[in-house]
């Protein structure tokens, strides 16, 4: 049997949980994670709603001054190199670990690889410049850099756990945590690992987020009830969030010999390019449709099987029309599996999106329900032929897509099953 | 990092310090306002201690007990700092004691007698310019 790449952890820190419980909670009963937010103190800011992560502070640069919930233990050690997005990724990668039964010396042996993905810290980097600028390079804090740069999480991370496999970071804007679970899959099945971890993070915070208002990418919105509402035709931009999604993936082999319960099998992933616009999605969602065939594909899965699609769609008002008219071109044969973007109650979490919502995914798939289209009071006439359920179902998917869809027109989509 | 001439104190200075310092237990902050006003190098150790407890890498002994540790205590293998930490208590103790301190010094810093002589030597060659 070729090694086949499945899940056995799963980690959440993010605006709707904490934990899985909280998360799948949520998801059934559609509770969003929005707050209103004042960024940079500055009122007159038209963007007033983010996707917050609760239990956790970051008040200033200095990592003494940070706070995160009891229930996760970070030594100082390392702390020091962490950005605030690394806390969030060090919480769910201990509740990953623990889900799938593993300690940290059962990573060590050089088949368990890390594959990472975060945009960096711009908060900690604009700190650190700073810092450099006033001292005109005299001084520098001697872990700024590692605890800013885009790769953050897998220099930490992976010392933090000893981790001699592969170790990565990905760095394609928003389908970023995507990419490193595609290319996690293709370590396990090429057999070079046994064992991958996947981890995407974002800092939540105003250096995070604000920079997609410099594109008039965010929803000006500010009631938290109704900003993020993806496939309505009210819907004016994407709500900014951050947090962490920590996903244990094995061979199913493996995972049999250990004794621990699969959550759900990664049969198969595709990616293709745009090649249009380095911010906006093709109007047809011409590479968006490419990678969900080649992901089918990949998966030797036929698009009519697909029982859920957990969309990419933002509520960006060209973003979801796009993904909306790809999802019909892949299923045009009378086939309308369920779909829903499950950002209406999280927000955009940018480089985590993909993993975090692939572990939703997962958690439809261990828990036997699917998602509603939160927030959608009358779809935009370009989405209205999806199958877009207004409440979460209790329908157990046995075959589900994960969209995920960045910059330069990156697009990302992951096959996932119910295991037999 | 080559040698630099030693900080200048502009008026922003005790801010700076304030802020340096206020993660350290008021014993430390003490001892520090002490040697502030005196220049006893007699004060410095209650600093110098507090500051090393801070970069441990757990939080595991306190600065009473780093005191009672044997002054040969090794800053890596000993008190388990990484080369990192001790650039970081480096550049703090530059700030604190408006000392300038080179690579090839921070090298030869070892231990906890090592880090305590050195800064006491310092301090004393600034307080003499």
């Amino acid at each position: 049997m070729p090694p086949l790449p499945v899940i056995t952890g799963l980690g959440f820190i993010t605006s709707i949980g904490n934990d899985r419980a909280a998360v799948g909670r949520s998801l059934r009963e559609l509770h969003h994670g929005f707050e209103p937010c004042t960024f940079l103190d500055n009122p007159a800011l038209p963007v007033k709603v983010a996707g917050t992560i609760k239990g956790f502070a970051f008040p200033s640069p200095n990592w003494r001054d940070w706070q995160w919930p009891a229930t996760h233990a970070i030594d100082r050690e390392t702390l020091r190199g962490l950005a605030p997005h690394g806390v969030y990724a060090v919480c769910a990668l201990q509740q990953a670990l623990a889900e799938a039964g593993l300690g940290p010396d059962d990573l060590t042996d050089g088949t368990t690889g890390l594959f990472c993905a975060s945009a960096g810290s711009p908060y900690l980097l604009g700190q650190f410049l700073s810092q450099m600028y006033a001292s005109r390079g005299e001084r520098g804090n001697p872990m700024g850099i590692v605890s800013s740069i885009a790769g953050t999480l897998n220099f930490t991370l992976a010392t933090l756990y000893h981790i001699r496999g592969a170790v990565c970071g990905f760095v394609s804007a928003c389908s970023s945590s995507s990419h490193a679970l595609g290319y996690a899959m293709d370590e396990i099945r090429l057999g070079r690992q046994q064992r991958m971890l996947v981890v995407g993070a974002e800092d939540m915070n105003a250096e995070s987020i604000l920079p997609f208002h410099c594109v008039r990418a965010l929803s000006l919105n500010p009631d938290p009830d109704t900003a993020s509402r993806p496939f309505d035709r009210r819907r004016d931009g994407f709500v900014g969030t951050g947090g962490a999604v920590a996903l244990v993936v094995e061979d199913a082999a493996l995972a049999r010999r250990r004794g621990v319960p699969v959550q759900a099998e990664l049969l198969g992933w595709g990616q293709a390019g745009d090649g249009y616009s380095v911010a906006i999605s093709h109007p047809e969602g011409a590479g968006l449709r490419e990678a969900m065939r080649r992901a089918l594909a990949d998966a030797r899965v036929a698009a009519p099987d697909i029982d859920y699609v957990n969309a990419h769609a933002t509520s960006t008002p060209a973003g979801d029309r796009s993904e909306a008219i790809a999802l019909k071109a892949i299923f045009d044969g009378g086939a309308r599996p369920r779909v829903s973007s499950t950002k209406a109650l999280t927000g955009h979490g940018l480089s985590l999106a993909g993993a975090m919502e692939a572990g939703f995914c997962a958690l439809a798939i261990a828990e036997g329900f699917i998602p509603g289209a939160a927030h959608l009071e009358e779809p935009d006439p370009e989405c209205a032929d999806l199958n877009l359920p207004r409440t979460s179902l209790d329908e157990a998917p046995r075959l589900v897509l994960n969209n995920s869809s960045g910059f330069g027109g990156s697009n990302v989509c992951h096959v996932l099953r119910r295991p037999a | 990092m080559e040698s630099r001439p030693p900080a200048p104190a502009p008026a922003s200075r005790q801010v700076d310090l304030d802020e340096k310092l206020r993660h350290l237990p008021e014993a430390a902050r003490a001892a520090f306002r002490r040697f502030r006003a005196s220049g006893a190098a007699a004060d410095l150790d209650g600093v110098i201690f507090a500051i090393l407890e801070d970069f441990l890498p757990r939080r595991t002994e306190p600065a009473s007990r780093i005191a009672q540790l044997p002054g040969d205590t090794a800053l890596m293998d000993g008190l388990g700092l990484d080369s990192l930490a001790i650039t970081e208590i480096v550049f703090f103790t530059e700030d604190l004691f408006g000392i300038s301190i080179t690579n090839e010094e921070i090298l030869r810093v070892r231990t906890i007698d090592d880090l305590r002589d050195f800064i006491r030597s310092k301090v004393a060659a600034r307080q003499a310019g």
